[in-house]
């Protein structure tokens, strides 16, 4: 469960979020919206502690993120499988090396991180592609890719920004389909996202965020 | 390219230890114990001298009394200066019988001093004389070329902290992407820094090796001559190549600095990179 507690982040005079309260269950399935500058984006980036609230704390499975020391947040944040609109994948090793990293960084043996690398790349369909380079794939296999590494070492929490930002309606939907995957076998996923007439025909909660405020929760 | 700008900067200050290493044997001088020669008062005769030299050799901080007669000290005078016609044609001799007093105390200024003063305090005794000026110099110019020598080095040791830097600057800036991704997804620290700290390894340890080879090189090369100037100066030393100790130190001295620089260079790019 994630608990956004009267959280707030300034930049100087201007308020990305404003005394934000929010609540995420566990093994949800929410998509946040809004339009650019609502602080989706802030929000997202507080909760992977890739910056911290002026105000306010976030509570993530009871735990107050606050008390947690910068040397304990690499382990915080292998918590989260986290997608991004433009991939990051590292173009200079293969689609299995790319997915293998958050295991490697864990710690694996090379025997367990194949293992579960292939079983990754079985589910977003792109096992046949596991030796090529990332940059021969299209688009939407790049952002599978991406996927696949988020969800590798088995995250708690699966976080998405913009993950169908760049792909086109059909795409977008196969994207979403993949989400709500992880999402029924217990994995919380929490997606930011544009893409209105998208999300309104899936069954899942809309939070949509104003100028750094709640503006609207839609519960489907 | 790096490493040869490393081999190169630890290759000089490794050389100028060599050949401080090479000149330290060449001025027994220094190991010689102190000489003091003291002048006796003309009107002491050979007996008394005699005493007087008896006397000193009882002392604790004197190791050796050397008499040196007067008739003896005028004969060698005239021989070594070619004036024996001129001195013969005196009607007395003008030298006094001399001690030549060798200390066993302490090679520090301060302690031949005490030596001299008492022994300037004896009667029949005109003056005691150190000549250790030339000590005095020789030591400063050898502590001046020394510092020098440190300073020198250092300045080409920072230039390969530098061009280490530089270079592991580049390199973690070349993987800037990888490094977001991974800070992102749950990277340590450690685990970011691990490979740039190899590269920095990789770098030190290939430039220390490379500049041990140059001194090795360079020490054969010049052995040579070196050793023929030995002999030409009646030494039997030859000239210390060098050896394993070195080309190990330079290994060591250049492993620790990239590993270090490394270190601190990615410090710096990750503080600046959180701090964005």
């Amino acid at each position: 469960m994630i608990e956004f507690e009267r959280v707030s982040r300034c930049f100087g005079d201007q308020d990305a979020l404003r005394s934000l309260n929010l609540t995420i269950e566990q093994g949800e399935m929410a998509f946040l919206t809004g339009h650019s500058g609502a602080g989706k984006s802030t929000l997202l980036r507080l909760l992977l502690l890739l910056d911290r609230p002026s105000s306010g704390d976030i509570h993530v499975n009871g735990e107050p993120t606050s008390k947690i020391r910068s040397r304990m947040v690499p382990r915080y944040r292998r918590r989260f499988g986290v997608v991004f609109q433009d991939h990051r994948l590292l173009f200079d090793r293969s689609v299995h090396d790319n997915v293998a990293l958050p295991l490697v960084m864990a710690g694996f043996s090379p025997t367990d991180t194949a293992r579960r690398v292939r079983a990754a790349l079985d589910k977003v369909g792109l096992l046949s592609h596991e030796q090529a380079n990332p940059a021969v794939l299209s688009g939407g296999e790049q952002q599978r890719v991406g996927i696949a590494r988020a969800v590798v070492a088995r995250p708690e929490f699966l976080i998405a920004d913009e993950p169908t930002g760049n792909l086109d309606p059909q795409l977008s939907s196969e994207i979403m389909s993949l989400f709500e995957a992880f999402n029924q076998v217990g994995v919380t996923v929490l997606v930011a996202t544009h893409d209105l007439p998208l999300i309104s025909r899936l069954r899942h909660r809309i939070i949509t965020l104003h100028e750094g405020r709640l503006a609207g929760v839609t519960a489907q | 390219m790096v490493w040869l700008v490393v081999a190169i900067s630890l290759a000089l200050p490794g050389a100028m230890l060599l050949t401080l290493d090479n000149l330290r044997p060449l001025i027994p001088d220094l190991e010689r114990p102190a000489q003091v020669s003291v002048m006796l008062a003309g009107v002491l005769d050979l007996e008394q001298a005699e005493a007087l030299q008896r006397e000193l050799a009882t002392w604790e901080s004197v190791e050796d009394v050397t008499l040196v007669r007067r008739d003896e000290a005028l004969a060698v005078f005239g021989e070594q200066t070619g004036l024996s016609g001129l001195l013969m044609s005196l009607d007395h001799n003008p030298l006094p019988h001399a001690l030549l007093v060798s200390s066993s105390a302490p090679r520090t200024d301060a302690a031949l001093s005490q030596l001299v003063e008492a022994i300037d305090a004896l009667s029949g005794v005109d003056r005691a004389i150190i000549d250790n000026q030339w000590m005095s110099r020789l030591k400063q110019a050898l502590l001046a070329t020394e510092r020098w020598g440190i300073a020198l080095g250092a300045a080409m040791v920072l230039g390969a902290i530098l061009a280490l830097a530089n270079t592991l600057h580049l390199a973690v800036d070349a993987r800037r992407e990888e490094i977001l991704v991974v800070r992102v997804i749950g990277g340590s620290p450690g685990f970011i820094r691990r490979p740039f700290l190899y590269t920095g390894l990789y770098f030190g340890a290939g430039g220390g090796l490379l500049a041990g080879v140059m001194l090795w090189v360079l020490s054969l090369w010049i052995a040579g001559p070196v050793n023929a100037l030995f002999v030409l100066y009646g030494s039997l030393g030859q000239i210390q190549g060098p050896g394993v100790g070195y080309p190990l130190a330079l290994i060591g001295l250049g492993a620790g600095l990239g590993w270090l620089t490394s270190w601190a260079a990615s410090a710096r790019y990750f503080s600046r990179l959180e701090a964005s």
